[in-house]
């Protein structure tokens, strides 16, 4: 059998064009170093990887929307006052495709190859997370739009200041009025995408239920990809819950909204988070939409007086339908809120400079239109309280904080 | 003559890759690091792929296990240790299913050695005592090596696990374990005419396969610093190296090693100069390749007959009969 | 009554997945082609539909013929200019091919349609029928639009059953499907055959699309989902046989309906993944698998 048995070295001489693809392979090397040229400026660099495509890319456009207002209000006004002189404002966007660990090279490749001054994170917890650690690594002070995962700031990292409040903001104030405004309110059904923050959120949600008394009768968790939450719903529903919580994204939640009413699984309160904050939830579920509550961190219909670059809430609200046609949600406005934090620190700091910047971060004390934000020893948020609201007649109406609030909560789903 | 040219060539090629850590900024350090997990990838995958002829989707399921094993073990262990039990974890994987999943031939293969990595992908989130389930595992980082020289050891430990796979693959190929797959390749059923143990060569070559890629996710696990469960089970870790091994040649040595570094360099230069239209190009750019240059770069001449022919006249590929899968 | 409610919710889902699959099943079993489009081509339909329906009223039920129609169009181009050109590649770079023509579909659709969820409300919606007015003690409800959807979607296959069985094109598809040898021996061109077959098979894609869109959010993102049911349904139920798909896709969907009881809703794809690969390894063939897809 010997005979048969084939030889390496005729093998690797059995490809006579080798050196044109090694010419192939140095070409496409050229070409990508030639495209590699970039031009001095004296703006301030900021990175952003963002998921432009892929499964995250709703939310990545939505988040480049908030940039790219921000950017355009500051650099219609000469451009951040850094100590005196006026310097334009440049992001550098990369698409990281919703893959984390291309986040996390994009990162990398913002931090050397771009030689950013600052960085925006990636969208969501996950990429937040595994990216700060670039940042921290290069010593740039980098603000987190999207996380809000308390696990995301538990590194001891000096460089990540996340403009979103801890999950647990979102679900303690929403148990507080179900407590108050609907009293026969006793039994919670949670069912929770099982994924990072979802998850985390469904949790707290949990935590938060049995601190007052309420009965959780249901808790579930759902695949990443599920198809089909009818099995889940119908022991929902034979569990006879009053309150029935949803996390997850946005298809998630439509798609739960529509089989709960296929299959009459009601409740007194139905809360899904983040999904009703988006315009798109509300277009997608029509009529049942009607009487969902959700929290975000963030609504058009709070009047916040800034010292920022927009001034207000209702100003940042008008400058955003100007622009976009549409009003802002929650992760336009985070987006928005991040360069006008930054903004704030370096004319606060009177300098670029990356320490003094991140001093004057850490330090906190911003008026934004977000809302007044200050970050904890970890880098989160932790000076405002998110809103909480209810779709009512196919708008979002705030019922919470007593501030601002445009209605009170209703009770009872289609 | 030409093995003078050979090892010339291999010689500089070594020196370019031993200096570029020195000349360049991260970026292209990490880059190339990248490349050198895919040229893991993609040689592993043509033992199983290439020499055997087994269309295997497991790449990713491999890929997963290796990088969860070394976090897992990372947690109480050295970097070395740790690696090694990614590419223990996921070896023993392929050990236990390959002799059921290897009775399967053609598509029955392809579509059982796909939905591995989503299994997996599943049970790991499941398991969050162990692994952290969606939250993910954060693995501690090596707090006493600077930037550049962490840039710098996993750029040479990349290296290595890539030449390691390269010269693993050139040993299985001059064993009797790679003319036995050869001979799977060309005819299973008469090789095992031929004395061939056919289950028995085919789980080594799956086994062979799944030590490297095990390898490469715990070498990426230890240098990412975290990983979770969609990240390291993603499906296009399964399709990319095929893809690779497509572009340089399936089943021969140097195929894999040009396709990922041809690969890698493409999808950089699209992805700059496209925003977000750069999948679709890279759709484009597969279908083009399979349609034109099935033989993988290393036929170009083929290709260029191919061209020429179809521009003068529609294909008539029907005459021939395929034997069914 | 817990589990006759899980029971029909199950029966109800396998039908959409019987509806996901057809076209899958038809091309895998005739052509030995994997298409990774399909999902893609489900997606497309649904779009078209919704498109339809927002802006001329069309009723998604009404549009599915139509939505069939531009596939089967689509489909067919596809087969004739590029994957006839790689049909008698192994089934690796067939797959492949299909997969990059996905990538570039999908990021088409993405860029066309924004990647912003979707849905048909039907207006006014269909509503639910509660068995237990009909049946005292029954207290089971059922979905109409499910229950329509998962109809018309087998008067589709009935169709392509007829189809396939009664018209000379159906005899030369089923003709080439058992021996393309022969078959081009008794003058049947396998070309046009072939794309013929992956145009009915992007057709009933498309029909499906447009009889998910009240029912499932619509965007390219969902492509993926909709191809791993066709892939379980059509291993489950055996390559190759209209009655294949919807045995498999019945079972699947009862499948996933009790395991996420049982096993809690996080361990369903689990499950029907691992029923896959014991399928595949005990009965590879499927539960009705046969040649000639009849």
């Amino acid at each position: 059998m010997r005979f048969l048995r084939p030889r390496v070295g005729a093998m690797l001489r059995s490809q006579p064009h080798r050196r044109r693809m090694l010419a192939l392979a140095l070409a496409a090397l050229g070409l990508f170093l030639a495209s590699h040229v970039q031009a001095e400026n004296s703006a301030i660099r900021i990175g952003a990887p963002l998921p432009l495509t892929g499964a995250l890319s709703p939310e990545g456009l939505k988040l480049q929307q908030g940039y790219e207002l921000w950017k355009d209000v500051v650099n219609a006004a000469g451009g951040i006052n850094v100590g005196g002189t006026k310097r334009l404002v440049e992001i550098v966007y990369y698409d990281y495709q919703s893959a984390t660990p291309k986040a996390v090279q994009l990162a990398e490749k913002l931090a050397t190859d771009d030689k950013v001054d600052f960085m925006f994170s990636p969208f969501g917890s996950g990429a937040t997370k595994a990216a700060s650690t670039v940042s921290e690594r290069y010593g740039i002070p980098t603000i987190a739009p999207t996380a809000s995962s308390a696990e995301v700031y538990d590194q001891g990292y000096k460089n990540l200041f996340g403009t979103f409040t801890d999950n647990s903001t979102l679900s303690e104030p929403m148990t507080d009025i179900a407590k108050a405004k609907a009293p026969k309110v006793q039994r919670i059904a949670i069912l929770a995408r099982n994924d990072l923050y979802p998850l985390a959120l469904g949790q707290e949600f949990e935590k938060s239920g049995k601190k007052r008394g309420f009965e959780i009768v249901y808790f579930g968790k759902y695949a990443i990809n599920t198809l089909d939450h009818a099995s889940a719903l119908t022991e929902i529903k034979g569990a006879n819950p009053d309150w029935i919580v949803a996390t997850g994204y946005i298809n998630d939640m439509i798609l739960i909204r529509k089989q709960m009413a296929d299959l009459g699984a009601k409740a007194q309160v139905v809360t899904m988070i983040n999904a009703p904050a988006y315009q798109e939830f509300i277009d997608a579920t029509g009529p049942l939409a009607e009487n969902v509550t959700s929290a975000t961190w963030w609504h058009p219909a709070e009047h916040y007086q800034s010292k920022d670059a927009f001034g207000s809430t209702e100003h940042y609200t008008e400058l955003f339908q100007n622009k976009f046609k549409s009003l802002p949600d929650f992760t336009n406005a985070t987006g928005s809120a991040s360069g006008v934090v930054l903004q704030m620190a370096i004319e606060k700091a009177g300098s670029t400079d990356r320490a003094k910047v991140r001093e004057a971060l850490a330090a906190g004390g911003f008026d934004t239109f977000f809302g007044p934000l200050s970050f904890n020893a970890a880098g989160q948020a932790t000076s405002y309280v998110p809103p909480v609201f209810q779709i009512q007649r196919g708008k979002a109406v705030v019922i919470y904080p007593d501030a601002i609030k445009a209605g009170d909560l209703q009770l009872g789903v289609q | 003559m030409r093995r003078a040219l050979l090892l010339g060539g291999l010689a500089v090629l070594a020196l370019a890759l031993a200096a570029l850590p020195f000349m360049s900024g991260n970026y292209l350090v990490r880059l190339a690091t990248i490349a050198f997990m895919y040229v893991v990838l993609a040689s592993s995958w043509n033992i199983i792929g290439g020499l055997a002829g087994y269309p295997s989707f497991a790449s990713a399921a491999f890929f997963g296990l290796g990088a969860y094993g070394s976090a897992i073990v990372r947690a109480h262990a050295a970097l070395p240790l740790a690696w090694c039990a990614g590419a223990l974890t996921a070896s023993l994987f392929a050990l236990l299913i390959g002799p059921a999943i290897l009775r399967l031939r053609g598509h029955y293969f392809a579509v059982a050695s796909l939905v591995l990595a989503p299994v997996l992908r599943e049970l790991v989130n499941g398991a969050t005592d162990l692994t952290g389930g969606g939250m993910g595992l954060t693995l501690p980082g090596s707090t006493a090596l600077s930037v550049d020289a962490t840039a710098r050891l996993y750029y040479a430990v990349m290296l290595a696990a890539a030449v390691g796979t390269v010269l693993f693959t050139i040993l299985i190929l001059s064993s009797r374990l790679g003319w036995a797959l050869r001979c799977i390749e060309q005819n299973e059923d008469a090789s095992t005419v031929l004395g061939v143990n056919t289950l028995t060569a085919k789980v080594a070559a799956f086994v062979a396969s799944a030590a490297p890629a095990g390898l490469a996710g715990a070498i990426y696990a230890t240098w990412i610093g975290y990983i979770d469960p969609t990240d390291v089970f993603d499906d296009l870790l399964s399709v990319k190296p095929i893809v690779m091994a497509f572009l340089g040649g399936v089943g021969t040595i140097a195929g894999p090693v040009f396709g990922a570094a041809i690969f890698v360099a493409l999808e950089e230069l699209v992805w700059r100069n496209v925003l977000n239209f750069h999948a679709g190009i890279l759709g484009i750019i597969i279908v083009c390749l399979l349609v034109f240059i099935p033989g993988g770069l290393g036929s170009f001449r083929h290709a260029a007959a191919r061209v020429r022919a179809l521009a003068s006249k529609q294909t008539n590929g029907t005459a021939r009969v395929r034997s069914a899968a | 009554m817990l589990y006759v409610q899980v029971l029909v919710n199950g029966l109800l889902l396998g039908g959409l997945y019987a509806c996901i699959a057809a076209g899958f099943s038809l091309v895998w079993g005739v052509l030995n082609v994997i298409n990774i489009l399909h999902g893609s081509f489900v997606v497309l339909g649904a779009y078209l539909a919704f498109f339809a329906y927002t802006a001329l009223g069309i009723h998604p039920y009404l549009f599915a013929p139509i939505a069939a129609l531009v596939l089967f169009g689509l489909g067919y181009a596809i087969q004739y200019t590029v994957v006839n050109r790689v049909i008698e590649a192994p089934v690796l770079v067939t797959m492949t091919a299909t997969f990059g023509l996905a990538l570039l579909l999908d990021n088409i659709m993405l860029v066309a349609f924004k990647a912003d969820f979707r849905k048909i409300n039907l207006v006014p919606p269909l509503g639910v029928v509660d068995v237990g007015k009909l049946v005292p003690g029954l207290n089971v409800v059922v979905p109409v639009d499910r229950l329509a959807s998962m109809l018309f979607a087998l008067l589709f296959v009935a169709l392509l059953y007829l189809l396939l069985r009664r018209t000379a094109v159906g005899r030369a598809i089923v003709a080439v499907r058992m021996d393309r040898y022969a078959a081009t021996l008794m003058g049947v061109d396998p070309t046009v055959i072939f794309a013929l077959t992956f145009g009915i098979g992007a057709a009933l894609a498309g029909a499906a699309g447009a009889l998910l869109s009240p029912i499932f959010p619509i965007s390219p993102l969902a492509a993926t989902s909709y191809l791993g049911k066709a892939f379980v349904t059509c291993v489950l139920g055996g390559l190759g046989s209209v009655s294949g798909v919807l045995v498999g896709g019945l079972l699947l969907g009862v499948l996933e309906s009790f395991g996420a009881i049982f096993l809690g809703p996080e361990h369903a794809l689990t499950l029907s993944f691992s029923v896959l690969i014991i399928f595949l390894l005990f009965r590879p063939s499927g539960l009705m698998g046969k040649r000639g897809f009849v």
